[in-house]
């Protein structure tokens, strides 16, 4: 920290009297600097966040190079199959050992002064040891790499913290889990990255591109343009089969819910007015013979949004995708987005997923554009600090407590449930895991 | 012209009509950009892989654009024109500027030509210059060349702002 910007309680940030039909967020939690810097040491740097999936380090010496926070690290494939996390940085001087962002080596070799790493980040290689270190006794085992405080996998998607103070990713994830396994639990075979991403800036705060995924309130208007694009593209066309896209619950009318999950992760759904468009549904048999039938149902009809606390999001929608989101300052984030799709999934299946993903999901498509432009106007309206609060009571007498119905069925224990995507009580759970993270540090 | 040459006419018959497209971007003139191109003209705009190559399949990997027919650019134009997309209004301001334009290749109907574009846009967020590398084929329809593939590979890697068919 520079010294320019601290502050120690944040708790009158966030206005929660959901008693009295209050709950609003005042405006600087996305200007402010201090603000942001608690939450790079405190969220980012202090708990669990999202790194890869698995498949993007699937055999041994496969790197994965990101950031937890403001700091560098790479996810690597070690010799015994077990994956670790380090530090990204050579323990001589410093500099990254990563070429690429994501690479396959033998040993990382600094392309400094050429000291080199084993795959379980043990130092092997110091050019002109004898040089240079010939004391008695040195060993170059103090110069391993650092690793970090914890790695967890979960049924693939890969997570870490700085610090090991933290619970079993299992509790972090809690009720939030189920719903990886209705994205995991549809590929038979597993789930791969497709080659190609798109990274993008969004000149606004991370928390922003937060609410925005797994808020169903603005589809209506944000991407009424989309489906009008499309519908109008399907009737020129006479678009017949898998290439049609699902626009049915962007023109609204549809059953719809919303998720509190608990920790700050959240999820919204959709009914899917047109299922059989859908890539996915080719595996409707195997789905329907192999697992629970609320789970088969849920993968097979519902659309999906999960935002997992605090950067990433899993989309299952017209196109299924990891969006990995790295705060940069309180009024810029870098996202970066990649299609995830089950291995083996027909050439037809697979093509129909990645252009419904050109079309909606890349600031060079059609709607995500549209999402950016959107929050980085609230990012503006965000200095405007005499009008101090954001409202999110829509919904509020509605908003049920504990699982709804259909939580119950598919076995996940939210905090809270919305009837409806419009609806902006799943935004509390988020808010009030932010605070508690804000206040009381490190989780 | 004979079917396989390249001569000064082809070369600034391609420049042309390279130009005028960088044109008509520029001043909005939306469906005389369309007619350059043929009913079932491919637009594919590849992602980046990795950091030194794009995705070379447009079929099985990820694109930033990928239209199969002008049905495609019809679709971004409907949504610039209906004023209701969050990201196209204010439309951005742009600049092409064309440069190393080469016929590559002529056959027949078919011609292949690459060149490079900067474009200076200027929007919401200040401005901003990128570069693309251009490959175009063309086909002679009625006397007339018309594009009937271009492939962009748009060099930036870290999009800032919305990346529309105007800004390519
Ligand atoms: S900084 Fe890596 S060897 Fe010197
Ligand atoms: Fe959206």
């Amino acid at each position: 920290m520079d010294g320019t910007a601290y502050r120690n309680s944040f708790r009158d940030l966030v206005d929660d009297r959901v008693d009295e039909g209050v709950f609003r967020v005042d405006r600087s939690i996305y200007t402010d600097e201090a603000v942001f810097e608690a939450e790079i040491e405190r969220i980012f740097e202090g708990g669990w966040v999202f790194l890869c999936h698995e498949g993007q380090v699937e055999n041994p010496g496969d790197y994965f190079a990101t950031e937890i926070g403001r700091q560098p690290v790479f996810v690597i494939r070690q010799k015994d199959g077990s994956l670790g996390c380090f530090i990204n940085a050579c323990s001589h001087r410093g500099a990254l050992l990563t070429p690429f962002r994501q690479g396959s080596a033998r040993a990382l070799t600094c392309r400094f002064h050429g000291w080199a790493y084993d795959l379980g980040g043990r130092c092997i290689r110091i050019k002109n040891e004898e040089g240079g270190f010939s004391e008695p006794g040195f060993s170059r085992e103090r110069f391993n790499l650092r690793r970090i405080g914890a790695l967890e996998s979960y049924r693939g998607f890969v997570f870490g913290s700085l610090t090991a103070d933290v619970p079993p990713l299992e509790d972090h994830l809690g009720a939030a889990a189920r719903w990886i396994d209705l994205l995991a639990g549809q590929a038979r075979n597993g789930l791969e990255v497709v080659p190609g991403s798109s990274t993008y800036m969004i000149r606004g705060n991370w928390k922003l591109q937060a609410e925005n995924s797994v808020d169903g309130y603005h589809v209506t208007t944000v991407h009424r343009v989309f489906a009008s694009t499309i519908s109008n593209r399907e009737t020129r066309d006479a678009t017949t089969g898998m290439r049609q896209t699902e626009s049915g619950r962007i023109k609204g009318n549809v059953p719809t819910g919303a998720y509190d999950l608990g920790n700050g992760h959240m999820s919204i759904w959709a009914l899917h007015t047109t299922p059989h468009v859908r890539p996915i549904y080719e595996s409707k048999d195997w789905l329907e013979e192999n697992l629970d039938p609320v789970e088969a149902d849920w993968i097979l009809n519902r659309g999906r949004n999960l935002y997992l606390f605090p950067n990433v999001m899993l989309m299952d929608n017209p196109s299924t995708q990891i969006r990995l989101m790295k705060p940069i300052s309180p009024d810029l984030a870098e996202v970066t987005v990649y299609c995830i799709a089950p291995k083996g999934e027909s050439a037809a299946a697979r093509a129909a997923r990645l252009r419904k993903f050109e079309d909606f999901y890349l600031t060079a498509g059609m709607a995500t554009s549209d999402d950016v432009a959107a929050l980085e106007a609230v990012q503006d309206g965000s200095s405007g600090r005499l009008s101090r609060w954001n409202d999110m009571t829509r919904g509020l007498s509605d908003l049920v407590t504990g699982p709804d119905e259909d939580a119950r069925r598919l076995g996940f224990e939210p905090a809270g449930c919305c009837p409806d995507w419009d609806h902006e009580g799943l935004f509390h759970g988020f808010y009030r895991a932010w605070l508690d993270r804000m206040e009381n540090g490190a989780r | 012209m004979n079917a396989g040459r390249i001569d000064d006419g082809l070369e600034r018959e391609v420049a042309a009509l390279i130009a005028r497209e960088a044109m008509l971007l520029d001043r909005r003139r939306w469906d005389e950009w369309i007619d350059l191109y043929t009913e079932d003209a491919v637009y594919w705009v590849p992602a980046w892989a990795n950091e030194e190559e794009t995705t070379t399949d447009p079929e099985t990997q990820l694109n930033l654009i990928y239209l199969r027919n002008r049905g495609g650019l019809e679709d971004r134009v409907f949504r610039i024109e209906s004023r209701d997309s969050y990201a196209s209004v204010p439309l951005d301001r742009t600049v092409h500027l064309i440069g190393n334009v080469l016929v590559e290749s002529a056959n027949g109907d078919s011609v292949e030509a690459s060149a490079n574009c900067l474009v200076h846009v200027y929007g919401k967020k200040g401005a901003a210059t990128r570069g693309s590398l251009y490959d175009f084929r063309f086909r002679r329809v009625d006397g007339a060349l018309k594009i009937a593939r271009k492939k962009i590979v748009f060099i930036d890697d870290r999009l800032e702002g919305p990346i529309d068919i105007y800004h390519l």
